[in-house]
């Protein structure tokens, strides 16, 4: 049963055909196929299990003492549910705390120290993982099939490539968003127009690309004048280039103007495992490559800059959803992103592998014209800046007289 | 949404405009099998997704734009 959108009765005189009202079927029951970020996979290895919400049920990633692996397993013991992540990493195998159940990295137990005999069938829910990018990944398929190499995670140059040496390490942040499907987040990849509200930037240019399990958002965009956020990334123009690979695991590419005909390069990740179908953990990090000149210290309080530069956007973005509906017949105009075609093609993910449509991955390009919104923009922010001086001024020359 | 055919390959797409700087393409068949630049970029470790635009396809468009073949801000 959806929740429906509270809307207000409308008064006796209007009709009601005139109204636009909006839809919101049930939420999805599934959780998207793909490779999902757990985090940094560093912290995961402190010898201790971890506990994720996640997938509507609760993992635990623990580190093997021999084979230095990550694994993850679903929480629960098989023998009597106690939780796996509240208890300790024995060898390869995670102990439970209930009766010492061993669980190896494989799901299969490694043995039950008081029992005779392991039971034949003792085997738990082993997640596939991948430890790229400084990262921990988890595959989810509801149908059950194993991860294939064309929908991997891609290696991140600035981490593995040779020149890794000029790029900060990770800087890494956790966003609980409550009340809120994951939808919210994907549907920002299309949605040039909230970058001006809800960002502070004038989108100049606006691309998207969507092709195979592959979605871009091509930007560039300058800051508002009228707002200072204080911020690295807003102090001049930025090209972006954003993908998400698979339902939620965004590599953003970002070169800002810093001046002085310098670019700073970084990259971001943007991405999210859902906690149910209502909540989600949003996870975002970056890296900065060094300017010439910069010290190692100097690129950290960089990526330290650009992050928390990110989190006052992420946190805007949370503002909105939390007190937002959700909405399946947005209504568009031609400056809005394809909305429609980006949910299609997120659908893909919602399916069974075998009913993955053509036209859910057929590539799809939609270049937006964002010369009537930015002049339109443009007046606002100089109202804007004109208002602020003249209320300046008037304070200046009363506290004058 | 219109069919235009690409001059450089003959590979047609779906166009639609709103404005001379607004475009949208739908393809219709598989972008790294049917377009050569799409292709030489898969065949050299890209994917296929991740390749802004072809410039043909973007030069057919705009001709088929001046020809009155795709009508700008049409239905």
């Amino acid at each position: 049963m959806s929740v429906q959108p509270d809307v207000s009765p409308q008064p006796m005189s209007q009709n009601e055909e005139d109204v636009r009202v909006i839809e919101a079927a049930a939420l999805p029951t599934r959780f998207a196929r793909g490779w999902h970020c757990l985090g940094l996979a560093e912290s995961f290895r402190d010898g201790k299990p971890h506990e994720i919400q996640a997938f509507g049920t609760k993992l635990v990633v623990f580190q093997g003492e021999d084979d230095g692996e990550l694994h993850v397993l679903n929480a629960y013991c098989p023998h009597m549910g106690g939780n796996l992540a509240h208890g300790t990493v024995k060898g390869n195998a995670v102990a439970c705390p209930f009766h010492d159940w061993r669980w190896s990295g494989n799901g299969k137990c490694a043995g039950i120290p008081y029992a005779r005999r392991v039971p034949p069938r003792a085997k738990t829910r082993a997640w596939p993982t991948l430890e790229r990018n400084k990262q921990l990944y988890v595959w989810n398929d509801p149908e059950g099939s194993k991860p294939t190499d064309d929908v991997t995670i891609p290696e991140i140059e600035g981490i593995h490539g040779p020149d890794a040496g000029e790029w900060s390490d990770w800087s890494w942040h956790y966003l609980r968003v409550d009340n809120s499907n994951c939808r919210e987040i994907v549907d920002n990849v299309v949605d040039m127009a909230h970058f001006y509200y809800v960002h502070y930037a004038f989108p100049e240019y606006f691309k998207n690309v969507f092709d195979g399990h592959v979605a871009t958002q091509y930007m560039e965009s300058s800051p508002r004048p009228d707002i200072d956020l204080g911020t690295l990334s807003a102090s001049g123009g930025l090209r972006s280039d954003a993908s998400y690979y698979g339902p939620s695991y965004m590599i953003d590419k970002l070169w800002a103007d810093v001046g002085g005909g310098l670019e700073m390069e970084s990259v971001l990740i943007n991405c999210h495992y859902p906690i149910d179908e209502n909540s989600f953990m949003l996870m975002y990090g970056a890296i900065v490559k060094k300017l010439p000149g910069m010290t190692d210290e100097q690129a950290e309080q960089a990526a330290q800059a650009t992050s928390e530069g990110l989190a006052v956007g992420f946190e805007q973005d949370v503002e909105i959803w939390k007190n937002k509906t959700r909405i399946d017949n947005p209504l568009l105009t031609e400056e809005d992103g394809p909305v429609y075609q980006l949910r299609r093609w997120y659908e893909q993910f919602y399916v069974d592998a075998a009913d993955v449509k053509d036209e859910m991955v057929r590539r799809f390009e939609f270049e937006i014209d964002t010369t009537r919104a930015n002049e339109a923009w443009r007046a606002e922010a100089e109202a804007n800046i004109a208002a602020r001086k003249a209320a300046e001024a008037q304070i200046a020359a009363g506290s004058g007289s | 949404m219109r069919a235009v055919e690409c001059g450089a390959c003959g590979n047609q797409v779906l166009c639609e405009k709103f404005s001379p700087a607004h475009t949208q393409v739908q393809w219709t068949d598989e972008a790294a099998e049917v377009c050569p630049r799409i292709r030489e970029k898969v065949a050299a470790g890209e994917l296929s997704a991740r390749v802004r635009s072809c410039g043909e396809l973007r030069d057919s468009i705009d001709a088929a734009v001046a020809s009155g073949l795709l009508e700008v801000g049409g239905a």
